[in-house]
This record gives structure tokens, sequence and C-alpha cells, in this order.
């Protein structure tokens, strides 16, 4: 690429050197300089709707907006004359007129924000109540930075009923300013097209077609309009009346497998909020409405194991970390290998599925390491490991020419892969979608196949030209459609299939995942998988998984042959001394056992009561990493001291483990554990790049027991359902019912 | 595209409702995945329908790749669109100054009464819709009211049912 020329341009008496193709006001900030502004925003198209960033240029008549303005060489631009501050003023007071003012021009103002939200009643401000106690009101900053201090025009109150019947955010357009951040973001950012101006003229507001909910009008909540309003208009129901953050802890969300980077908004012990990272290069700010609002309501749920507890036949007891781990370490010492059980949960850190998996290996001597995949996914578990493993980086996506999206939905889920697909078919890829339910990305697509899940696989086979064996008269009426599909993807070189969750709802879904395969080997297709197991690869990369070494999988020279497994032999009807579950919730499926540890930050649902509560700390309170869908580490920071007692989930095995065996493990920090895991993965976890994993050949037979499909809604985290502890996800789950009757993403 | 080829006068008099989505078909298939064409196609299917309902939103929104959310705003903003529907004749009352002062308001009052309708509504039986304009030109003759294309003059309150009923 050719360097561009950069262009010369004098700003207040500075000449300064720019990019071209920015606008004045990108190219001021470039260089620190100031001009007021409300509706442009980086990551935006500019609009030009406030007015406010209106400077003087030589040869331009009047006073142009400097977000719309593109720079020229040679351009003299004054950005804070006289005459400007008057007009910005003049501007901001008509801006204000229908604006309420009082806070912003209150002469308590100060104090206000320590006070407000207080429930004292008398002798304190309280706070107006008209918006959110965060400071973040770009108003109020602009208002100040302009020096305005009071207004010459009466305040017209529009007396529009505040909105609140949707989950998550509540909306008060008597606060808009109409600005347009909100429906450029959804509309051009994020794709998703819920947010319009309504009817013109004062009575202008925002929201969707017909008084339609957010909900009904197909509303993902992202949040990202209100990460974007500069007003107290959109605010987030749980955290509005919380005060100012006082920091920022950057994190990796471990909700789903594309590990989207968090921004926690931390006050003390607590989080408050989550913002999404525009800058990004991974997911570009592209959060779904799990990290965004998912996040706070789940970490400090009031359900929350505070303690060790044992079992007594009148309840449980509270007890010592001490006296949890010598009666943990007294009930393992001298278990047979083969009367252990060790269940994890693919959504724990590397770092605890590695010691795990050490824990049960080289503590018990045992290899019996099983997850509830396994019950998910029974005789299937092999293949879609294998599918998972060959998964390709996101970015192929970026400049696909075809894509084929099977079982997949990205409203509340998955949406930087959504997002991209979206992207890419605006830009001209061929879109095609198999689900049994219309998807949200039908509408951009050249065709949307929707069928039962049982005639996937052929569908599949035909559309790809894996196996087109009888497949055909399956469809008489799309006939013609398909025949154009196949004569797209023959031609197209750049193709990716997505594998979503609606797969593993697919009665022959090992037939499709060995078609998707042999299309990736001989076809030249790139393979993403969206599932909910986030870091499923990396419990395969630490070896927590029957038959599976730490590292064996990660083929670093691209060559290895693959890995073998046998799971033919897994038996989860098979009576225990002792289970231990750690993150894993659904009790009632696994196998009598004499002694049931139970590991985790929330109680399970199941009938069946463990005999010792162990509580975990959760990932906003520990750190370590994971290893994400397309096979990068990804950091997870610790934002806040573990609720009450709790302690990491590695941290605890350890204990216990030093406690029945000393010597074998010795970690007394997570850095520790990392060191460990760095003698079979070279560099971890500082690796940069993606790491290549092997194919996995995993002899298989239905494990006795399984597969039992419990019903359960799409999102949990820990074997626990975030509708549980999330309220709004509720009416989430609800929408996805109507919707899709039971079949999307049935695990 | 061309717009020659089909025509898109209203006949919403002659047929119904039912039978106009198939030309709605028509319009929608030359503008199909345009989203950039929303409004032409809009207002064509104004023509037709008379106004748009939200079924004919719906449509315009799957076929030409709009958001129904971003149509409804287009809708709402520009004064062309309607999306109650237009009756077989308009009756607009002027509420022009010289209108005003001569007693505009009470044959705006009569007219609704008469006709049981609110500004912006239409009758029942879609025979008549009702608006107000501000001056028609006619000032000479206030207070003035139009129908269709029909101009009256110094309108007087017992003169409107002999004048509305004339059209059918
Ligand atoms: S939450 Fe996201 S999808 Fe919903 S209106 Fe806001 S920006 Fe649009
Ligand atoms: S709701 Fe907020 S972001 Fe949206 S237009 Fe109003 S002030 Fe701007
Ligand atoms: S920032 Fe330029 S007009 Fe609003």
């Amino acid at each position: 690429m050719t360097k561009e020329k950069k262009l010369s341009i004098t700003i207040d008496n500075r000449t300064v050197e720019v990019r071209p193709h920015l606008t004045i006001l990108e190219a001021a900030r470039t260089h620190n300089i100031y001009i007021p502004s409300l509706c442009a925003m980086e990551h935006l198209p500019s609009y030009g709707a406030c007015r406010l960033c209106v400077v003087e240029v030589d040869g331009l008549r009047g006073f142009p907006t400097s977000c719309t303005t593109p720079v020229e060489d040679g351009m003299v631009i004054r950005t804070d004359t006289g005459e400007i501050r008057t007009l910005r003023q003049e501007v901001l007071k008509l801006l204000l007129s229908e604006h309420p003012a009082s806070c912003l021009f209150c002469t308590e103002q100060d104090e206000c924000k320590d006070y407000q939200g207080t429930i004292r009643k008398a002798g304190v401000i309280t706070g107006c109540r008209y918006c959110p106690n965060d400071t973040r009101c770009e108003l109020q900053q602009v208002t100040e930075r302009i020096g305005l201090t009071e207004t010459s025009y009466p305040v017209y109150y529009r007396n529009f009923p505040v909105e609140k019947n949707d989950p998550f955010y509540d909306r008060d357009y008597n606060l808009c300013i109409l600005c347009g951040r909100c429906v450029r973001v959804c509309n051009s950012v994020r794709l998703n097209g819920t947010l319009s101006f309504k009817q013109r003229g004062k009575i202008t507001t925002v929201g969707p077609a017909f008084d339609r909910t957010h909900l009904e009008a197909g509303c993902e909540f992202c949040g990202a309009c209100v990460t974007v309003c500069p007003t107290g208009a959109l605010s987030t129901k749980t955290s509005k009346w919380y005060g100012k953050p006082d920091k920022e802890v950057a994190t990796t969300c471990v909700y789903c497998p594309v590990g989207c980077t968090l921004k926690l908004q931390v006050r003390k012990s607590e989080v408050l909020d989550v913002l999404p990272d525009y800058n990004s290069a991974l997911d570009h700010g592209f959060i779904c409405v799990k990290g965004r609002f998912a996040v706070p309501e789940y970490v400090h749920s009031s359900f929350r194991i505070p303690v060790p507890q044992r079992i007594t036949p009148l309840g449980y007891n509270d007890i010592s970390w001490d006296e949890a781990i010598a009666e943990a370490a007294e009930r393992l010492a001298g278990v047979k290998p083969d009367s252990f059980l060790m269940m994890v949960s693919p959504q724990l850190t590397n770092e605890d599925l590695f010691v795990a998996q050490q824990f049960a290996r080289q503590i018990i001597g045992s290899d019996q390491i099983g997850s509830p995949l396994l019950y998910d996914l029974g005789a299937d578990t092999g293949p879609f490991v294998n599918l998972v493993s060959q998964s390709s980086a996101f970015d192929v996506i970026d400049d696909a020419e075809a894509v084929l999206a099977i079982g997949f939905d990205s409203t509340y889920d998955y949406a930087p892969i959504g997002i991209g697909t979206k992207k890419a078919a605006q830009r001209g890829a061929v879109l095609v979608t198999i689900n049994s339910c219309d998807t949200n990305l039908d509408m951009l697509s050249e065709m949307a196949f929707t069928c039962g899940t049982e005639k996937w696989s052929a569908l599949v086979g035909l559309l790809t030209g894996a196996s087109a064996q009888g497949a055909a008269p399956l469809f008489p009426t799309w006939k013609k459609d398909i025949a154009g599909i196949q004569g797209i993807f023959k031609k197209s070189t750049r193709k990716v299939i997505i594998a979503g969750p609606g797969l593993l709802a697919a009665p022959q879904r090992t037939e499709i995942i060995e078609k998707l395969l042999k299309v990736k080997e001989k076809g030249g297709w790139d393979i993403i998988v969206a599932h909910p197991y986030s870091n499923l690869k990396g419990m395969l990369a630490m070896g927590a998984f029957h038959g599976i070494k730490t590292g064996a999988i990660i083929n670093e020279n691209g060559q290895a042959e693959g890995v073998k497994g046998d799971l033919s032999k897994f038996d989860l009807t098979k009576g225990c001394t002792v289970i231990y579950a750690v993150g894993v919730s659904d009790l009632d499926s696994l196998p009598d056992c004499d002694y049931l540890i139970y590991q985790n930050a929330l109680p399970s649902e199941s009938q069946r009561r463990p005999d010792l509560l162990l509580p975990a700390a959760l990932f906003t309170e520990s750190s370590g990493t994971v290893i994400n869908g397309e096979g990068r580490i990804l950091p997870v920071n610790k934002a806040v001291e573990p609720y009450r007692s709790a302690k990491p989930d590695w941290w605890i095995l350890n204990a216990i483990g030093e406690r029945i065996k000393k010597g074998v493990m010795k970690y007394a920090q997570v850095q520790s554990v990392q060191k460990e895991i760095a003698k079979t993965i070279k560099g971890f976890p500082g690796v940069k790049k993606r790491l290549e994993f092997s194919r996995i050949d995993v002899k298989m037979k239905t494990p006795k027991g399984a597969p039992k499909m419990r019903k359960q809604g799409q999102f949990n985290y820990r074997g626990i359902p975030l509708e549980a502890v999330v309220k709004g996800m509720k009416a989430i789950e609800e929408r996805i019912e109507l919707i899709s009757g039971s079949n999307r993403g049935a695990i | 595209m061309s717009d020659t080829d089909t025509n898109h006068e209203c006949v919403c008099a002659q047929l119904s409702e039912e039978e106009l989505y198939p030309r709605l078909e028509l319009i929608i298939e030359e503008h199909r995945n345009k989203p950039h064409e929303l409004i032409m196609a809009l207002h064509k299917a104004q023509n037709l329908f008379g106004y748009l309902p939200r079924k004919v939103q719906q449509m315009v929104a799957e076929g030409l790749k709009v958001s129904l959310n971003e149509i409804y705003g287009v809708i709402t903003f520009y004064s062309f669109f309607s999306t109650v529907p237009k009756g077989r004749h308009s009756v607009k009352v002027c509420l022009g100054t010289a209108c005003y002062v001569r007693g505009g308001q009470q044959t705006l009052e009569k007219v609704g009464k008469e006709l049981g309708a609110k500004v912006g509504d239409t009758t029942e039986d879609r025979r008549y819709s009702l608006d107000v304009v501000r001056c028609i030109g006619a000032c000479g003759l206030a207070p003035a009211m139009l129908v269709d294309d029909d101009v009256y003059g110094r309108v007087k309150s017992t003169k409107i049912m002999e004048i509305l009923d004339q059209y059918k």
C-alpha cells in the first residue's frame, strides 16, 4: 500500500500535519485541540446534528460544523474565537430549551454528585432523580466547557412517559437531545436496526416502529445505545444509582468461546457495570447482552455460597476452610482410581482446568475426568471436539465470498461473529442460512432454508457438495434454489461455514460434522463453531479430558498426526466412592456415590444434595486465562476481592491435593500454575499467535448413562442458567422460546 | 429502472385491499434489495393503497432489506405518507389567517361534526378524509374549503352538507 501523503493545516495558529480523509474535528482531536461536540463520536458516521462543533475556516462561508467538514491541504481553521464562543452558547441554549436544565445550572451541583442516590430524606441534597449518577453525562461536561451558567429561554418539558417496560435499560426521552448516536450505533455499527427517529418536530423521539417494545422489535440488548448516549436518556436499570466507578479493569468474557474484551466498571468491591472496548482487535466492541448486562447480577448474586459448608441431618453447617480441606482430603485419600470421578466445567479458566486434571491424575491416580459434554453430546462428543479443534480464526469471515450459517442466530450471543457475517453480506458475500426457525441473518441472506433439524444433514450435504446421496427428493420445492446455491458455492474460493449451537440439537449431528470436516479438507471451506462451552479449547489443551494429556493437542508445526482418545469405556452409571464436581451443577445426572463434593459459586438447582459445598471465586475475582474459539490465549483479570470466603478453583484443588499428597502441586499463586503449564505448552500464557490444534480422534460409544439432554435454557455459566440470577435474561429466554419453539440451541 | 412501465395510479377505489397485494409485489420486485430506493417504493405503495398499512410496511421492509423500524421513521417523518387510509374524497378546510378570522375554525368544527371525523381522520365508510390547510390563495373568498380539486368560498355552516353530499 502506498503511504498516503500527509496534509498540512493550521488550527488556531498552530501548523500541524494530519492524515488525509479526516474531518476537522478528528484532526483537532489527534492534536489535543478541544472542540465541543455532542453528536460526533469515534466509530460512528458523522451526522452534524448538534451544531456545537462549529469553527471558522478561511475561504468557507459562515461557520461549518467541524465534524462533517473534511480537512484539506493548507486549510486555516480557528476553533475558539469570541464569535464562535457566543454562537456555541446560543446553540447550546436552544438545545437546552427542551432539556431539563436544573442539574446543569444548579449551584449545588458539586455536592450533588456525592449525595445523589442517598436514602436519607432530610438535610441533604437528594438529587433531582432525572439521570443516573454515574457522572458520565457529556451534556454536563460540554455545558461546563462552553461556560454556560444560565439560559434565557424557558425550558419546555416534553412530558413523554418514561419507558421502563424492556429488560436491562430504561429510556426517558425527555432528556434526549436527538443527537442520533444511538440510532447510528444500532444501525451502522451493530447492523441491527431497532432504533429510528420517529415523528417530526417537537414530538420527535427515538424508538422502534408502532410503539412496540425493544424486545418485540428485535433489539439484541447489546446496550450499545446506552453506552454512547451522551445524556441520561438511556440508562442501565441495575447500575444507574450506583455512582461513579473508581477503576476500570479490562478482562475477557467467559460466557462464550468468542472471548470479547470487557471493561469492568468497578467501585470498591463491586462490579457496577460493563462496557465494551471499541478498540479491541478481536471483537471491535461488539459484545452481546451477556457480556454487557449479565455480569454484575451473576457475580454479586445474593445466592452465592458464602463459606464452606458440610451437610448434616439438619441441613448445612458452616465450617472453616481448614475443616473443609481436612474433610475432603480424608474422604479422598485412598480412593480407588476407578471409583473416583472428576467433573469439570468447560467454562473454568485454563489454570483451574490444569490443576483439576493434575489433581485427578497425580493425586488420585485416576483418568476419570468428565464434563457436561458427555451428557449433552453422548456418542457425538468425540466428533464434536474434533470439529472444534479444527475451527478457524474468526476473521476469515472478513473477506469471505460465501457464508453458510447452520443453526446460528447471533441476536443474543456470538455477536462479533454475527456482525462480521452481516458485514460480509452487505459488501456482497453470498449468505445462506439453515435453521429450523427464522434467524437474525435471514434478512441479509441470499436464501434462508427453514426446515426441521432432521433434514439438515441432507441439506448440508447437497449445498456443500459433501454428499448428495438420496438427498434431493427431500426438497422438491427448493430444487432451483439448491442448484443455484450449489453453483455459487462451487465458484467461490473463500468460503466459511458457521456451525451454530443449533447444530447440537440436530439428531444427525455426527453425520453433519463429518460432512463439514470433509469439505474443510477437500472443498476449501473454513469452519467457525459457535457453541456454549466457552473454554473448550482450553479444556482440551490443558488435558482436562479423559485420555488427553496436557499440551498433547497443541500442534506446533502443523503436521502432527492427531491425538487419539478413547471414551468408549467411560461409564456414567457406575457408582463411585467420591465425585468431585467443579463448576458443574447438574448433579442429578451424575452417578451414585458415597461422597459428593460440589465446588461452585452458586448452589445447584438439582434435587441431589452434595455432602460438601466449597465456595468458588468467579472470573471477576481471580486471574487466569482462557483459550477462545480460534485458539488465542486471553487474559482473565481479577477486578474485585472474592465474595466472602470464596477461593479460586485452582487454590481449593491445590489445598486439598497438598493435604493428601505433599509436594505434587505446591501452587502459591496463579503464576506458579502458569509456569507449570509452560513446561508443556511453550511460552504459556504469553503466546501471542493462535495456538494450532491437531485432529482428535476419540473412540466413542455413547457413555453408559448418557446422553441425557436436560432441557436447559440457552445461556448458562458454570451450570447455572443466567436467567436464575440475572433478572432481564428471563425475558430474553421467553422471547427465544416464542420465536423458535424449543429448537434453538437446546444445550 | 423505469417508471413508465407500471402504472401506479391509485386504483384503491375499485379494488379491495386484498386484490392490491399482487400489484404491490410488482412494485417491490422493481426495488428488491435496494434499500436506498425506499422512498420511491413507499411512494408507489401509497399511491396504490392510498395509505401505508402495517402489512405493506412489513412487505416493503422484507423486499428492500430495510428494517421495519427505519421505514416507520421515514413514514412518520414525511407528511406525504400516511398510515391511516385516505377517503375517496379529500376535504380540506382552510385555516390561513384570512379564513381563520372569518370563521374557518367554526367551519372546521361543523364539517368534523357532520362527518364524525377528526382532523387527519377518514370516515368509516372511507368516503371522506378531513384535513386542514394553511391558505389556498383564496383569501378573497374566506372562509374557504377544498373538496378534491374544487374550491368553495364563503362557506356557510348551513351549506356544508349540501356541498359534501355531491361527492359520492
Ligand atoms: S440495545 Fe443494541 S440492538 Fe437494542 S436498540 Fe440499543 S443498540 Fe440497538
Ligand atoms: S437517546 Fe441519547 S443517544 Fe439517542 S438521540 Fe437521545 S440523547 Fe442522543
Ligand atoms: S459534533 Fe458536529 S454537529 Fe454535533
